[in-house]
């Protein structure tokens, strides 16, 4: 704690601001970088899905202040998420160093950490983000998914049921949030099977009923395993599911070639070839 | 003697040990007289009553759902801005 800096800042306004990731797993993902952000603050905000994680994070400040207490059954998130902003600007505005710590990277899934650096930094103050393991990069390492090889979407499941947007079942499909799916008010914490049914109602357009989909939850705790389950794409609704859960479903058509593309090409590579000798 | 946390730490940063088996850490939490619920969550895999027994509630997973509501209005009307910790009111 107190790690002497080598460099002062050199703010316009005294008062900084950083957003770090605490990595998905205890122990095993906080950076140096993000650790000395950490350290280095005069007040850390956390907003954490762990008390455990919390309690790790309790260690290496004296002054954490869990942002745990603001959520409510029954209140929107986005008034939460907006007293979190309020509450870090208050201290930046008090010339103090804040670094707000979440889990995983800070920067996805995360409306805060990107909304109060836009603020801090309209308002003259040094303000930056430091990516952390997110729960995607877990992901793939513990599904052996390489998101290169066909693709990848991610979606927020709620985002499928509520706008016109176009799968691609050539590629992987990544849903989040799934246990909360089709919540519009933003103040329940899971919805249930019947909301389930209407995405399933949704992909079953571009995906067999009996396709696999895989329900995924990576390890918080270093003596945890991923939870990695797979069923039919029409069991889903009634399968246990938590907003901490995340779907994939693996490609379900091959890749087809873009014939008109690949002439548009070969007749590149002939002028190519041409130009060559000339 | 280290505590849960500490000894956590330890394992979540050990090559050799945020991997090994469940009888492999068991042993090594007893040779570091490790507290009893944190060896028996690594026995039994169930580590859900761990923060329990630390005396932490359960928690919201943060920074959820927010498709469609970026721009609604915020009404400070009916919410105090600074409510009290109550684990009640915590669930995941």
């Amino acid at each position: 704690m107190n790690t002497p800096s080598l460099l002062s800042p050199t703010n316009a306004r005294a008062g900084s601001l950083a957003c770090v990731g605490m990595g998905m797993t205890l122990g095993s993902h906080l950076t140096p970088l993000a650790r000395s952000h950490i350290e280095q603050a005069d007040v850390v905000f956390a907003g954490l899905s762990d008390s455990l994680v919390e309690m790790w994070l309790q260690r290496m400040h004296p002054d954490v202040r869990s942002l745990q207490s603001y959520y409510r059954e029954g209140k929107s998130r986005m008034k939460t998420y907006r007293q979190w902003v309020e509450l870090m600007m208050t201290e930046v505005r008090a010339g103090k160093r804040v670094c707000g710590v979440f889990y995983g990277h800070p920067g996805i899934f995360a409306w805060s950490p990107h909304k109060v650096i836009e603020v801090a930094r309209a308002e003259g103050f040094a303000a930056h983000m430091e990516p952390g393991i997110s729960a995607e990069d877990c992901l793939y390492a513990d599904l052996g998914i390489d998101p290169g090889r066909f693709g990848c979407q991610h979606f927020e499941a709620s985002q499928l049921l509520l706008f016109e947007r176009r799968i691609d079942p050539t590629g992987y499909l990544v849903l989040w949030q799934v246990g909360l799916v089709g919540d519009r008010s933003t103040a329940r914490f899971k919805t249930g099977p019947a909301y389930r049914q209407l995405l399933v109602d949704l992909l079953s357009r571009d995906y067999p009923l009996d396709h696999e989909v895989i329900i995924y939850r990576g390890a918080t705790l270093p003596i945890q395993q991923p939870r990695i389950i797979r069923v039919a794409l029409r069991d889903l609704p009634e399968a246990p599911l938590t907003a901490e859960e995340t779907v994939v479903l693996p490609p379900a058509r091959t890749l087809q070639p873009n014939l008109a593309m690949q002439e548009r090409l070969d007749a590149l590579d002939r002028q190519a070839e041409v130009d060559a000798l000339a | 003697m280290q505590d849960t946390i500490e000894l956590l730490e330890a394992i979540g940063r050990d090559a050799s040990l945020r991997h090994a088996s469940a009888d492999e850490l068991t042993s090594m939490l007893a040779q570091a007289q490790a507290p009893e619920a944190l060896t028996a969550a690594v026995a039994s895999g169930d580590s859900s009553r761990l923060a329990e027994e630390l005396g932490h509630k359960p928690m919201y997973s943060p920074q959820s759902s927010q498709t469609g509501h970026e721009d609604d209005e915020l009404d400070d009307a009916d919410e105090d801005p600074h409510p009290a910790q109550d684990p009640e009111d915590a669930k995941l």
